[in-house]
């Protein structure tokens, strides 16, 4: 009988995999380095955890393998079909950049290059009539050349086919007829939104990680299958759901960042568990920091999001800030002397100073081993750091130049990462209008635990959470989901034309399409919910602010009341005399997952003794410092700070003046005093 | 601790905390009105933000405004504080659109709001956006042929518009009705109002949380900081001069001729004069600068070189300007400026040039010349007929640069946060059908590092009435030009073809007002960028790469580079470098250049004439100007684009 989960969070260091028993809620963790082919490592770390993929009910895995041939554009020949006159709006993009002022710092190109750009004549008009019927002729010599190629994908993206797809579905049709097989994206099915280079980019991004998804969940589902799964294996996107390998042809961009999500979902889940429905996600690693928040209990999700800058991908997405701030991250001088941290990093290998490979530029771990925050064995004695080649990189790499001591120059270079880290979560909270002293941190990944007090401390948040495995979080997000897919469609209208009939029967085209594609990946019906929203504005507005509809909708002026309220929270006025117009409809559909319960444990008043005592330095002065295995904690210990705890995957430090908890899932919580 | 490293008292995390916060304050300003506001010009970003300090100094911009409004705001500020020194409540907020007290030009409207804590006006929030419309005689309100601004629009001289926090109805809606667009104006002011409010409650957080003296201080510490960095940075510069001239094409009320705007550098020490002796005095159309876009134009082209510092009033501490009065860099009431952009981007672009010998490592040949499109008239596709305003601008090629190609389709120097407009949101609003909108084949300055490539776009009109079209652009004439021995790259300008004749006419670079028709189709290319170092140094591999994308055509990759490719198989994009032709085309190039350079004229004029060359061969190969649509040499400007040709391009040929 099935009875166990596993989810497995493939990063750019190690695979981490999440074993799970269905009945006790209990959880196991594996960790192994990640492979060239991922699926190797991925299948070897699942045979060395010993799990017999027969008794396995859920497999769910979260990939970067989109975000990274997205980057390094390692990714198929892709054709892209345009109308004629059009073959350059993914190149124009909206021409802007990002840096503004230094001009040689240019926008990465697109991701298909002009030369395998064809057009067509065809063109429909704003209203969606057909003005230039398909030119059947040159859409198959389109085809033809294509194929000569040997194109592995092709986008066709045509003008306003958000109103009308017909002739994108007729070159479709002949692209099929003329490469049998091949995978073809159209704009008008993949995004259906106006404004042609968001929608075309999106569309460009899925044609071109179609091959690189399809072969790669294939080769996967093959894999496991081969050694005994019987289930569909479950795909964490970026919306934060997953979906199954039958969506993944034609949605490919949704994994775009796919193991980015994993991670917040895990973050927001943990936090709520532990009744802080308002939660920062930091979640540290060896070369960068992911930032993540979640407000009541949803993650912050936004549409304007890109893998880079210029390439927009509209499905919604969770939002994380990424920065160069990770446990590598080297310490450096700019010309002026200042003391900076990031984004460069010594990666794994050489990796920092005290792994021994040559590295000479101290980082942010050697500095932890001098502070003796960070001990010198590490994963479970696999890994022996050298703290004298620590203390001689900090020494000349930043004390030498600063004029300081070691002790000095080592906090000097933590507290800069801890600045980066808190300017990174300011962004994401106080830039939105949330204050962080309402917020939980919730700090995981190897590093995360290392440097979570401080940060907080920073923001006066009040409470840090350490989950009972920080290393393999991202991965326990992926067991935390639900399917779940996104649709949304063009209702553009004044609220004064519009009848509710009308607006109801938009959104029930979209819940047949929606509960066809959630029946299609066999959920049963009764299994799925559908949330719906409308986006409306003042009329004139070019940007639109989404609320919740209900079902059914039976009264336009509710719905406009609703934008009020929603227009006057969100920016802090409203315009009671102005008209108000629809702009899109939306709907959230979600499979239902069932979920595990985490295994509770009962406090115990055992108090578990040190297993050392070590000189930590906090303030430029030595502590002496009780070490604490985790796995000696028990659920109800409360403990002071100065105090490191020490476990396999990670390293937890309670600063001086702060407290700690251990909580009934194992958590430590950290209360960070005075905020 | 080095002189950047000192921060007026404050500890070094403290400083670097306040200082992102400040620019954070600025971009919450600039998110909330990227999702608030109404005017399309505005959410196509053409807005910008600051924070001041209690004297009206700018303490941060936002991370995506526009360059061209940046060194201005701290001039409508100081006008406001001037205006109403001793009468502001908490809960004002002023208005002012006035280029003669240091604004831009008349569409841009500024909002600004005193941040008090308790009873003590601490700093002050401004937001800037462009209006769709402030009437004036043609919608847009952008009349090339206003010779002063009686003719323009509305301007606005410091005004309070909200009064203690209640709106001033009566004098918003006497603005509002003032336009073409008043539901548009009253929300725009909402928009703007609120975001000035969302800076001010972010500054009262920091105060909350530092203390008054200490965010105060901090005000002082970012700009004493840029300060501080910029001379040390101009002190480890040798001394010197540099000199350039750059051209607006023609005076339109006068006779041919380029108008010349020179720009003589000095360093010296740790500072930096910038004179403008021999520049022309104004001209008879929209094209001058009054002082403060001129100030913001020299701050800007500077700053380009030293891209890593946050921009604020400690910038503008480390140089100092020059100009003769009533010079077209220096206009005075009431001289129309509302096309301040045409100098603005000549005084950019002169800039890079000086600098660019400086830093050889950021030099770049000039860019594109921005372009403004407007046709208004009625929307005839409905029985109602409404007004509408189809208000366009392109993206173009940007100059080529030192080991690099410029950049493809990029967003004018005068404001890189500048978005393109998506063609499906204009063919909604507007009776207007865009047929092509792609990249221009070959319109790259050639170089050995070429210019970025312009683009093309051509646009028929659908059922419409009373409809005119303006277009306000510049460098027809004075051509895009290359440096380091890189050619120039094409003339800008505009073409009408005509239905009911089957013509086509070529209209120029700047006009108002020409009446079209339903069924006309206009078209206008944007310039590429011009080229870098010479173009027979190419590497004719890179050429080939070009020519596989299609940036430039087998028959030019021969005229402009002397490279010659053979198609094997255009299908698959297979062409092959002949190196015996390649090295004996260039051979010939090399013999021949310096005399089509300084060839008579009169003969490229007949050849152009008789459809034997186009203007590409004329600005490139033969250094000539003509009068695109007739053929006719125009020679005072052929004199003066040969001088440039001449120090920029064939000066730097090792032949």
């Amino acid at each position: 009988m099935a009875s166990t989960r596993v989810a497995v969070d493939v990063g750019g260091t190690f695979t981490d995999i999440c074993i799970m028993d269905e009945e006790t809620g209990e959880l196991r963790i594996e960790k192994t380095s990640s492979t060239a082919d991922p699926i190797v490592g991925v299948i070897s770390g699942v045979e060395r955890a010993g799990v017999d993929l027969s008794q396995v009910s859920m497999f769910s895995h979260g990939t970067t393998v989109a975000t990274n041939a997205l980057i390094t554009r390692r990714l198929p020949r892709t054709g892209m079909v345009c109308t004629e006159g059009f073959r350059d709006v993914i190149e124009i993009r909206r021409a802007n950049k990002q840096d503004l002022w230094d001009t040689y710092k240019d926008v990465a190109p697109p991701y298909v290059p002009r030369r395998d750009r064809l057009t067509v004549p065809e063109r429909i008009d704003a209203s969606g009539k057909v003005i230039t019927p398909l030119d059947k002729d040159a859409a198959r010599d389109a085809a033809r050349i294509f194929k000569r190629r040997g194109v592995k994908a092709v986008s066709v993206c045509f003008m306003n086919a958000f109103v009308n797809g017909e002739n994108e579905k007729q070159m479709r049709d002949i692209l099929l007829e003329e490469i049998p097989g091949i995978a073809v994206s159209i704009s008008s099915e993949v995004m259906p939104e106006i404004f042609e280079h968001e929608r075309f980019s999106t569309t460009v991004a899925n044609a071109v990680l179609s091959p690189v998804v399809v072969d790669y969940t294939t080769r996967l589902g093959d894999s496991l299958a081969k050694k005994g799964y019987s289930r569909d294996l479950l795909l964490l996107h970026t919306g934060g759901g997953v979906m199954t390998p039958k969506s993944v042809k034609d949605f490919a961009a949704r994994l775009a960042g796919s193991g980015i999500a994993a991670g917040a979902i895990a973050s927001r889940h943990i936090a709520t568990l532990c009744g802080y429905p308002n939660s920062i996600g930091l979640d540290m690693g060896g070369t960068s920091t992911d930032v993540s928040l979640a407000y009541e209990g949803v993650s912050r999700v936004t549409k304007d999001w890109y893998i880079e800058f210029g390439y927009p991908i509209r499905f919604p997405s969770i939002e994380v800030l990424t920065i160069g701030a990770g446990g590598g991250s080297l310490a450096w001088f700019d010309e002026a002397g200042s003391l900076r941290n990031g984004p460069q990093s010594a990666g794994s290998n050489p990796g920092p100073a005290c792994y021994g490979n040559g590295n000479k530029t101290p980082t942010n771990t050697d500095a932890n081993v001098v502070l003796g925050r960070l001990g010198t064995s590490l994963a479970g004695g696999e890994l022996i750091l050298k703290a004298d080649l620590s203390t001689e990189a900090v020494q000349t790499g930043a004390a030498d130049r600063l004029g300081v001591s070691l002790h000095e120059a080592a906090e000097a270079i933590v507290k800069v990462a801890n600045a980066n880290m808190a300017d990174a979560v300011r962004l994401i909270s106080i830039s939105r209008g949330y204050d962080p002293r309402d917020f939980a941190l919730v700090a995981f990944g190897g590093a995360g635990a290392l440097h979570g007090a401080a940060v907080a401390q920073e923001l006066s948040i009040p409470v840090v959470i350490v989950p009972p495995n920080p290393g393999v979080t991202s991965a326990l997000g992926c067991l935390l989901v639900d399917i779940q897919h996104d649709f949304s469609d063009s209702f553009m209208v004044d609220s004064a034309s519009t009848t509710p009939e009308a607006i109801e029967a938009g959104f029930q085209r979209l819940e047949k399409e929606a509960v066809a594609r959630l029946v299609h990946e066999g959920v049963a019906p009764e299994d799925i919910t559908i949330g719906r929203s409308a986006e409306m504005m003042y009329q004139g507005q070019w940007r639109s602010l989404a609320v919740s509809a209900p079902s059914p909708v039976t009264d336009v002026a509710a719905l406009t009341a609703r934008f009020h309220v929603e227009h006057e929270r969100e920016y802090s006025f409203r315009r009671d005399d102005a008209p108000i117009s629809f702009f899109r409809l939306g709907l959230k559909a979600t499979g239902l997952v069932p979920k595990a319960k985490l295994k509770e444990h009962k406090p115990e008043s055992r108090k578990p003794e040190p297993k050392l005592f070590r000189t930590v330095w906090f303030d430029e002065k030595p502590h002496e410092t009780p070490v604490y295995e985790r796995d000696d904690l028990p659920s109800g210990f409360t403990f002071k700070g100065p105090a490191i705890v020490e476990q396999f995957d990670s390293t937890t430090v309670v600063p001086p003046g702060t407290s700690a908890t251990v909580d009934k899932l194992l958590n430590i919580l950290i209360h960070i005093k005075g905020a | 601790m080095s002189a950047e490293t000192n921060f007026n008292g404050l500890d070094p995390v403290t400083f670097e905390v306040l200082k992102n916060s400040f620019i954070t304050s600025v971009d919450q300003m600039a998110e909330q009105i990227l999702r608030t506001c109404y005017s399309f010009v505005i959410y196509n970003r053409d807005f910008s933000s600051a924070l001041h300090d209690a004297e009206g100094n700018s303490v941060a911009q936002g991370t995506q405004d526009i360059a061209v409004h940046v060194g201005t705001l701290h001039f409508t500020c100081k006008a406001v504080i001037e205006a109403f020194r001793d009468e502001m409540l908490p809960g004002d907020v002023y208005a002012i659109n006035d280029p003669y007290a240091g604004g831009t030009h008349f569409s841009d409207v500024r909002l600004i709001r005193p941040i008090f804590d308790e009873d003590d006006i601490i700093g002050f929030a401004q937001s800037n956006g462009h209006w769709s419309d402030l009437g004036g005689s043609v919608p847009g309100s952008f009349d090339v042929a206003a010779k002063d601004m009686f003719r323009e629009a509305v301007r606005i001289t410091p005004i309070r518009l909200f009064h203690g926090g209640r709106f001033c109805k009566d004098v918003a809606n006497m603005i509002a009705a003032n336009t073409r667009d008043p539901r548009s104006i009253i929300g725009d002011i909402h928009a703007q109002a609120q975001a000035t409010n969302v800076a001010e409650r972010d500054i009262l957080r920091l105060v909350k949380k530092y203390g008054r003296k200490t965010v105060v201080d901090g005000m002082a510490a970012v700009q004493d900081y840029v300060e501080r960095a910029m001379r040390h940075r101009i002190a480890a510069l040798p001394d010197g001069v540099w000199e350039t001239v750059d051209y607006i094409d023609r005076d339109p009320a006068a006779g041919e001729g380029m108008i010349p705007i020179r720009v003589k550098m000095t360093i010296k020490g740790d500072k930096v004069h910038y004179d403008f002796t021999g520049s022309h005095p104004t001209i008879g159309s929209i094209y001058n600068s009054a002082p403060g876009a001129t100030f913001s134009a020299v701050a800007a082209g500077m700053k380009t070189f030293f891209p890593d510092l946050p921009l604020n009033s400690g910038f503008y501490r480390i140089f100092d300007i020059t100009a003769p009065e009533n010079s077209v860099v220096s206009a005075q009431w009431p001289v129309a400026v509302t096309g301040f952009l045409m100098p603005f981007e000549k005084i950019m672009n002169s800039i890079y040039e000086m600098w660019s010998k400086i830093l050889p490592e950021r030099a770049i040949s000039c860019s594109f010349n921005l372009e403004y499109l407007l046709t208004g008239g009625l929307d005839a596709r409905t029985p109602e007929k409404p007004i509408f305003m189809f208000y366009d601008w392109l993206p173009g090629g940007w100059g080529g640069r030192n080991g690099k190609d410029g950049c493809n389709v990029t967003t004018a120097c005068f404001g890189t946060g500048l978005m393109a407009q998506p063609v499906e949101g204009q063919e909604r609003v507007n009776p207007v059908l865009t047929t092509k909108f792609e990249i221009k084949r070959d319109s790259s300055g050639p170089g050995k590092f070429r210019g970025g490539a312009g683009v093309e776009k051509a646009s028929i009109l659908l059922e419409a009435e009373k409809t005119v079209i303006s277009y306000i652009c510049d460098r027809e004439r004075a051509v895009v030009f290359g440096t380091n021995g890189g050619l120039p790259s094409m003339p800008h300008g505009l073409s009408i073809y005509r239905a009911a004749t089957g013509k086509e006419e070529w209209l120029g670079s700047v006009f108002s007002d020409v009446s079209i028709e339903t069924g006309d189709i206009f078209s206008r290319p944007t310039a590429g960028g011009g080229g870098f170092g010479d173009p027979l140094e190419r590497d004719p591999e890179r050429v080939r790469e070009d020519v596989i994308d299609d940036y430039v055509s087998i028959e030019r990759a021969r005229k402009d580079y002397g490279v010659v490719l053979k198609p094997i198989d255009v299908e698959l994009g297979e062409y092959e470098i002949d190196a015996a032709a390649t090295k004996a085309e260039r051979a010939d190039i090399r013999a021949k250049r310096q005399a089509w350079a300084t060839s008579d004229p009169q003969a490229i004029s007949d050849k152009y004439k008789a459809g034997e060359l186009d203007a590409m061969d004329a600005v490139r190969r033969y250094a000539v100007i003509l009068d695109w649509d007739s053929g006719e040499v125009l020679p005072e400007t052929t004199a003066q684009f040969r001088e440039m040709f001449q120090k920029r391009t064939a000066a730097h040929w090792r032949d």
